[in-house]
């Protein structure tokens, strides 16, 4: 696969297919927990502690990071049409995001590792 | 009934305005391009609009009815209301009352190539089609250039130097289409990065305004799909 110059198909195929990955989740997330046996911190914990939920969340997070930089990408290419603000606005929200997902991640591998 | 029309000239130093006329005795079968000609023939010599051939082939009288884009002269009188709204193509520098300046659509027209490109040597006599070849190209070659769809979308109203926007990419569709055609790669190359084609959010006014009934839309997607098989 070549990626050349690729700037609109591979941020548009991976607002696409982290969209896919979301809604899957989601799917398989709600259907856990409706068949949970408890509702409790302590349940929610061993849940999320699982091995295979607890990879799947952080992909997870992965795809909403991935989704929402995208998306805001897009409404900054659209809107804000100066590069002297744009670029900074971009930078804002790569931190923002970067930020989130290392603390994500960070509360993740917590909950696994204990 | 009350029309309400966009009012604009360069010369006389006023600001754009709206102004008001009021007409009645129109027939069952009139369209609105037949209110403005009345108006202009019996009320105002100096109202400015395009038209021409008068039955939704030429695209000329493309205008913002009721704040909806579409041609004055396919539109029926008794489906538009008591008070009729008038403004010229949204986006677009206004030249005159609802006479808009549309080169960047067709620069933007003119950047996708929208002609049959082949390398082979020309055939003998004319290039073959399947009827099922033929079948790609419909909902396609019928749009006719009258604008509606690229001044009705926000992203070419954001970007309509970059953005080719949806009529222009409707036409870089239908050549992809096109069985004949083989500058596929070219096209493609043509459109990659983040504007020329990737400034479509698929907000779909295109497709809801289209006077011809086409779908850029759904144009735009084949592309994308194209694109996305072409660098798998």
């Amino acid at each position: 696969m070549s990626w050349r110059g690729a700037n609109g198909l591979r941020p548009w195929l991976m607002q696409r297919l982290s969209a896919v990955y979301m809604a899957g989740f989601l799917l398989f997330a709600l259907g856990s927990l409706a068949g949970a046996s408890s509702v409790s911190f302590e349940a929610w914990r061993d849940w999320v502690g699982q091995p295979l939920v607890n990879a799947a969340m952080a992909l997870f997070v992965v795809a909403l990071l991935t989704h929402a930089w995208v998306g805001t990408r897009d409404v900054l290419m659209d809107y804000v049409k100066p590069m002297a603000l744009r670029f900074p606005l971009l930078l804002l929200f790569a931190l923002i995001f970067l930020i989130s997902l290392f603390w994500s991640l960070r509360v993740l591998f917590s909950v696994a590792a204990a | 009934m009350r029309f309400l029309i966009y009012r604009y000239n360069p010369d006389d130093g006023q600001k754009p305005r709206m102004q008001e006329y009021l007409l009645d005795g129109f027939g069952n079968g009139d369209k609105l391009l037949d209110a403005l000609l009345r108006i202009k023939a019996e009320l105002d010599p100096t109202l400015s609009f395009r038209r021409s051939c008068g039955e939704g082939v030429c695209g000329s009288d493309a205008m913002n009815i009721n704040g909806r884009n579409g041609l004055a002269c396919i539109t029926p009188l008794k489906e538009l209301g008591e008070t009729v709204e008038i403004r010229p193509l949204p986006g677009r520098p206004v030249i005159r009352d609802l006479v808009v300046d549309m080169e960047q659509f067709y620069h933007q027209y003119r950047a996708v190539k929208p002609w049959l490109t082949v390398h082979d040597p020309e055939p003998e006599t004319e290039y073959l089609q399947t009827p099922e070849q033929r079948d790609q190209l419909d909902g396609l070659y019928e749009c006719i250039l009258c604008g509606c769809c690229s001044t009705a979308c926000p992203s070419f109203w954001w970007n309509p130097d970059k953005f080719r926007g949806p009529a222009a990419l409707l036409q870089a569709w239908r050549f992809l289409a096109d069985s004949r055609d083989q500058a596929t790669g070219d096209r493609l190359a043509e459109l990659e990065g983040p504007y020329h084609l990737f400034r479509c959010h698929t907000i779909m006014n295109c497709a809801d305004v289209c006077p011809k009934g086409l779908n850029p839309t759904r144009a735009i997607g084949h592309i994308k799909k194209l694109m996305l098989k072409h660098h798998v």
